[in-house]
């Protein structure tokens, strides 16, 4: 009985780690791919071709802005996590953005805002539920990741970052269609590819 | 020693026979919500639709006589939960309006790179299995809405 189970651990094990190393070799190959023509992207533009936008609305009450700063945290260090190829990090901001989310305060918030929040809503908590799930399979956080981005920025254009925010292109993730992301910093950390190419992508726009 | 675990494992089996889940039946009624009211379907899309997506993406499940055997019918359930989590037929209508356009773009995404169906389902529902020509009818039939 004991050898059984012993088996069926081992058998466990083994199946298990297999998974794993094609999981991390399908994703080195794609990254090695594109490798090459990461290249052809230089580092960011100068300060001057960079467009300054201001958020759309003037009046976000005090309360909906604390509420939507730690979604915006848990954003941008997901942001870093998958640019530093952190697999386990990046879920972890996944749940946390999920928490953060529930606690958004709308009832402060004026109908035409609530109507733009939610617009964004259900697809963040999904794209936050997701990441938060899939530790170990970065591509497909990262996969998330690209669509979440299209709703943070959606909401940063909307109601403000509390901070600077900068957003990035990325025009090679998904083979070649493309992918925004939001920044902290003006220097490119790409999440997209991690550490294979950090620097490619460019600044297109300044939020604040 | 085998003999008692064989024993038990049967008892076991036997026991949770008694455990059905809830089953994803909606006997037909319509929903307000249903993306049949939103967009324009063409015939042969609405059939594969209802073919290939439905039971899992719908409120209506077509069960196989299986299901009712467990853990087959649990394991079934809680694909069906996630599934409808993910994309629901039946609740289109009450996504929000970029949600609907990003789920239009997703089902398309899934379909063409044959993520979706799923192999576990398509496995033994021979009719879930999309052909070139079928995979096209959907990707043109959401670039059309889109």
């Amino acid at each position: 009985m004991k050898t059984i189970i012993t088996g069926a651990l081992v058998a466990a094990t083994v199946t298990f780690t297999a998974c794993n190393n094609s999981n991390n070799n399908a994703h080195d190959a794609h990254q090695h791919d594109t490798a090459a023509m990461a290249m052809k992207q230089g580092s960011s533009p100068a300060d001057h071709s960079i467009a300054q936008v201001k958020p759309q609305f003037t009046n976000v009450d005090a309360n909906v802005m604390a509420s939507l700063t730690p979604v915006f945290g848990h954003y941008l260090h997901l942001k870093n996590s998958l640019a530093a190829d952190n697999s386990a990090e990046a879920a972890g901001s996944g749940k946390a953005m999920e928490i953060a989310l529930e606690k958004v305060d709308k009832a402060a918030m004026t109908p035409e805002q609530q109507k733009e929040y939610h617009e964004n809503e259900d697809d963040l908590k999904e794209h936050a539920e997701h990441i938060g799930r899939n530790e170990g399979n970065i591509a497909h956080q990262r996969e998330h990741f690209a669509q979440m981005s299209e709703d943070v920025y959606a909401l940063v254009k909307a109601f403000g970052g509390k901070q600077t925010l900068y957003h990035d292109y990325c025009p090679m993730y998904n083979d070649n269609k493309g992918a925004l992301w939001l920044s902290e910093t003006k220097d490119i950390q790409n999440p997209y590819m991690g550490s294979k190419m950090p620097a490619c992508g460019s600044v297109k726009e300044m939020i604040q | 020693m085998t003999r008692i675990i064989l024993f038990l494992l049967l008892i076991i089996i036997v026991a949770i026979q008694f455990f059905q889940p809830e089953k994803n039946e909606n006997g037909g009624r319509k929903s307000p919500d249903e993306i049949t009211g939103l967009y324009t379907i063409p015939a042969n899309v609405q059939t594969i639709l209802k073919q290939a997506c439905y039971d899992c993406h719908s409120n209506n499940t077509r069960y196989p006589w299986y299901a009712g055997i467990q853990p087959v019918g649990w394991l079934m359930a809680a694909h069906i939960r996630e599934g409808k989590k993910e994309l629901n037929f039946d609740e289109y209508g009450a996504y929000s309006s970029k949600r609907q356009r990003n789920k239009m773009k997703r089902m398309k995404e899934q379909v063409t790179a044959g993520k979706m169906p799923l192999s576990s389902y398509t496995l033994i529902h021979a009719d879930a299995r999309l052909t070139t020509g079928q995979k096209e009818l959907i990707a043109n039939w959401i670039d059309s809405t889109l």
